[in-house]
């Protein structure tokens, strides 16, 4: 019995196995992800270069010791880079003259050495490092090199707003005229206020050398106002059971993003695959040979046998997405460096924790398993596929409920809402993988999988009332009252 | 044991619609069955119910001595009155697929289907998907697929439909073919000289009841014989023959029934007189004569039924 049950399963396998439809399908996902994280990493080098000038009205030194603080985040990555990348010629004078090491700050004199470093370098070169911030994306350009000739504040900033507005430079800043007293003459002029990536980058920059100067001059030892300045920063430890602490265990931090990927990914498998079998059954209905099958084996046979035989097909696809991603997942962070902060990244980086990949293998079979329950009785009740998606619509609507709640239970994974919409069968393989970075208490785990598993059996066996007799129906649709009217018989 | 099928008091309802209603029946092993029967008479719901498809709602079905059909599924084959393949399946695959099914090895069925295909005149179709086919050689291989583990009881609803001359002989010589080697095959059609031609025993069932069944002799037994004629000439005047009960006209020839009593040669000389008469054959009733007859008398039982209810 239960081998022709395998018959069905093994055809229906190989049938689509055998399409190129099927493997253009899998390999169309990693390729588009792989394309939209490409285009994303091409689109934030293709950002344009942005051109500022600065006017300084104190005329002391600020402007220089600004532009230095500024570049400096970049000289100490620089100046790291050199110690952690050994072998690179290219960084080879920074070890020598700059004496990098991979721990501590570099001294001032260090830092500068650095920086003229940079100045000497192609851009070409220290893109390829990619380790830059400021300086890539920041140009900074004196007035005498714009060819501003007037000395007069007044005329020189006409000139240069003349020049933002003209879309030659991105913006300009006046730096105040006595910032040991006030701030309140510091200006940024620019049309663009949505990017404001230079002007925080720079005001920050400012702040540290303007504290600097305001320090010196209260007569503050460096030492007291660093230790003044000195941040609060709560050490992350884990408690156990007996009300000790630990240090937290790496797959223990896991990205909010990460579960939002997981449940997409998720959502899209199931979701794709179920449908698969409900235009096939559909399809097979129509085709009239179901007739001849039922001749062979029986209702319950065909049915468990095409749920299988998709379900296999779906594990197929899975599996190969997952391939991909494993590999992308060892790959792609250390191909990049660690800094993009990406979910699709977040998602990479938590692959490499086993247990999520059991977990999703576990949701995606269960979530399978019972919406194709639901699908399969649906096109075993219908004629053509128009009808079959009338049916399906409330299912669709559910399904939409795990895929707009999903940011939501991320931020709050043990929230009221992740935690009664995980003991809802049709939503707990979703909302379980969600609340992956909370996570959910072990009695949790087992008792809404115990719940989900009772569902998927009962639906099942709804789903095989309705598929008998549903299956030989011509005609009209039937309505929901006459699909209930089967479950009571037989 | 001698009945391949029995049938006992078999009733089926959907809903309120009585499709098949208190059927009696017996079908001999070896032998050829028809049913006959206008479209939704309830051919089709008692042939699935014998398939264990449907289940009766009252009365019992014996297939093969076994009184439930699910057990030996594997000894029956089945052709549905709806054919359909697995458009992007090989014909020689789809054809051991469903031998398979019916518990077929691997192997014997893989190569039981490519001698089959090949003996029918399909053996350049072997590695063709089935959807290039035509609708004749679909329903070939479709035959093939049912046939492929040799059953003991062959069922086939609406064999003949669509099919060309051609197929329909080999169509025939299959059918006959499996009588040849002991099998029972029983099939419903509208073409009754397929019925007259092929079957043993012939059955008609007329809005779900059973009108008639027997051997095809048994059946004629008592009809009226009537007159077979082919003419050329003017088929309107066929009307005034003096004594006519019922006339089929076909244009070329015609089927004539004469009211009781009256002398078939006389209506041979009238018939000289007034057109050109080809083939004169005074002999037993046609299937189809009995056919339309038994549509007619038992419509009108039931208008007289319902107007006295």
């Amino acid at each position: 019995m239960a081998n022709k049950t395998l018959l069905v399963a093994q055809r229906e396998y190989l049938e689509n196995v055998r399409t190129k439809t099927f493997w253009l399908g899998i390999f169309i996902v990693p390729v588009l992800l792989a394309g939209v994280v490409g285009v994303s990493m091409l689109l934030e080098k293709l950002k344009e270069v942005q051109r500022y000038s600065v006017i300084d009205l104190g005329g002391g030194d600020l402007l220089a010791r600004a532009e230095r603080e500024f570049r400096s985040a970049d000289a100490k990555a620089m100046w790291r880079l050199a110690a952690k990348m050994q072998d690179d010629p290219q960084l080879q004078e920074l070890r020598d003259k700059a004496g990098a090491t991979t721990a501590g700050e570099p001294s001032a004199d260090q830092l500068k050495a650095v920086l003229d470093w940079v100045g000497r370098q192609d851009a070409k070169d220290l893109a390829r490092l990619g380790e830059l911030g400021a300086s890539r994306r920041f140009e900074y350009v004196s007035t005498q090199q714009l060819g501003i000739a007037a000395t007069d504040p007044q005329e020189v900033q006409r000139e240069l707003g003349q020049r933002v507005h003209k879309g030659e430079l991105f913006a300009y800043f006046v730096l105040g005229a006595d910032p040991a007293k006030t701030v309140d003459d510091f200006r940024y002029v620019s049309n663009n206020f949505t990017d404001v990536g230079l002007r925080t980058s720079y005001e920050s920059a400012l702040t540290r050398v303007v504290q600097k100067d305001r320090i010196k001059a209260a007569d503050i030892a460096p030492k007291v106002a660093a230790h003044i300045q000195e941040q609060v920063v709560c050490k992350p430890l884990q408690a156990d059971s007996k009300g000790g602490t630990a240090d937290v265990k790496k797959e223990n931090v896991v990205d909010q993003w990460a579960p939002v990927g997981f449940v997409y990914f998720l959502w899209m498998a199931i979701l794709g695959v179920a449908s698969m079998l409900l235009t096939n059954t559909v399809e097979e209905k129509s085709n009239r040979i179901i007739e001849v099958l039922l001749s062979s084996v029986s209702p319950t046979q065909l049915m468990q046998g095409k749920i299988w035989g998709i379900a296999a097909t779906g594990m197929t696809m899975v599996l190969v997405w997952v391939v991909f991603a494993l590999a992308a997942g060892w790959t792609v962070p250390t191909l990049l460096g660690v800094s993009g902060g990406s979910a699709i990244m977040a998602v990479f980086m938590t692959l490499q924790n086993g247990g999520y990949l059991l977990s999703f293998a576990f949701y995606f079979l269960s979530g399978y398993l019972l919406y194709a329950a639901v699908l399969v009785a649906i096109g075993a009740a219908c004629n053509t596929l128009k009808e079959a998606q009338n049916l399906t619509q409330p299912v669709m609507m559910a399904l939409m409920i795990p895929l707009l709640s999903m940011v939501f239970i991320g931020q709050e994974p043990n929230g009221t809402v992740a935690k009664i919409l995980s003991w809802i069968p049709f939503f707990t393989p979703f909302t379980m993988m969600n609340r992956a970075g909370g996570p959910p208490a072990t009695w949790e785990y087992i008792g809404t999988s115990v719940l989900l598993l009772a569902t998927i059996w009962l639906t099942m066996r709804a789903a095989g009332k309705v598929f008998r007799v549903g299956v030989l129906m011509t005609g009209n649709p039937p309505k929901l009252r006459e699909i209930l009217g089967w479950l009571r018989q037989s | 044991m001698q009945h391949a099928l029995t049938l006992h008091g078999v009733t089926k309802r959907f809903g309120s619609f009585t499709a098949v209603s208190d059927l009696t029946l017996e079908v001999p092993k070896g032998c050829i069955y028809g049913f006959l029967g206008q479209n939704g008479a309830g051919k089709t719901t008692t042939i699935r119910m014998v398939m264990s498809i449907f289940r009766p709602d009252a009365g019992s079905i014996s297939v093969l001595g076994q009184p439930d059909a699910a057990a030996i599924k594997d000894r029956l084959g089945y052709l549905p009155e709806e054919k359909g393949l697995y458009k992007k399946m090989k014909t020689a695959e789809i054809v051991a697929y469903f031998g398979k099914l019916k518990g077929m090895d691997r192997s014997t069925a893989n190569l039981r289907a490519r001698e089959l295909l090949t003996r029918y005149g399909l053996g350049d179709w072997l590695d063709k998907r089935c959807e290039a086919m035509s609708k004749g050689m679909g329903q070939k291989v479709q035959v093939l697929g049912t046939i492929i583990h040799e059953p003991d009881l062959v069922i086939l609803d609406e064999p003949f439909s669509g099919l060309d001359p051609v197929n329909r002989d080999v169509m025939r010589d299959l059918i006959l073919d499996m009588k040849r080697h002991g099998r029972t095959v029983l099939f419903s059609t509208h073409g009754m000289e397929h019925a007259e031609q092929l079957c043993d025993y012939v059955m008609m069932i007329h809005k779900s009841r059973l009108q008639f069944a027997g051997t095809l002799a048994e059946v004629k037994r008592g009809r009226d014989r009537g007159i077979q004629l082919d003419y050329d000439g003017d088929g309107a005047v066929l009307q005034q023959l003096p004594g006519l009960a019922r006339l089929n006209d076909h244009g070329k020839s015609a089927e004539i029934y004469l009211a009781p009593g009256r002398d078939p040669q006389q209506a041979l000389r009238w018939l000289l007189d007034h057109v050109t008469v080809r083939r004169f054959d005074y002999r037993e009733a046609s299937l189809h004569e009995i056919f339309v007859r038994t549509v007619d008398d038992a419509n009108r039982k039931l208008a007289a039924a319902g107007k006295e209810g």
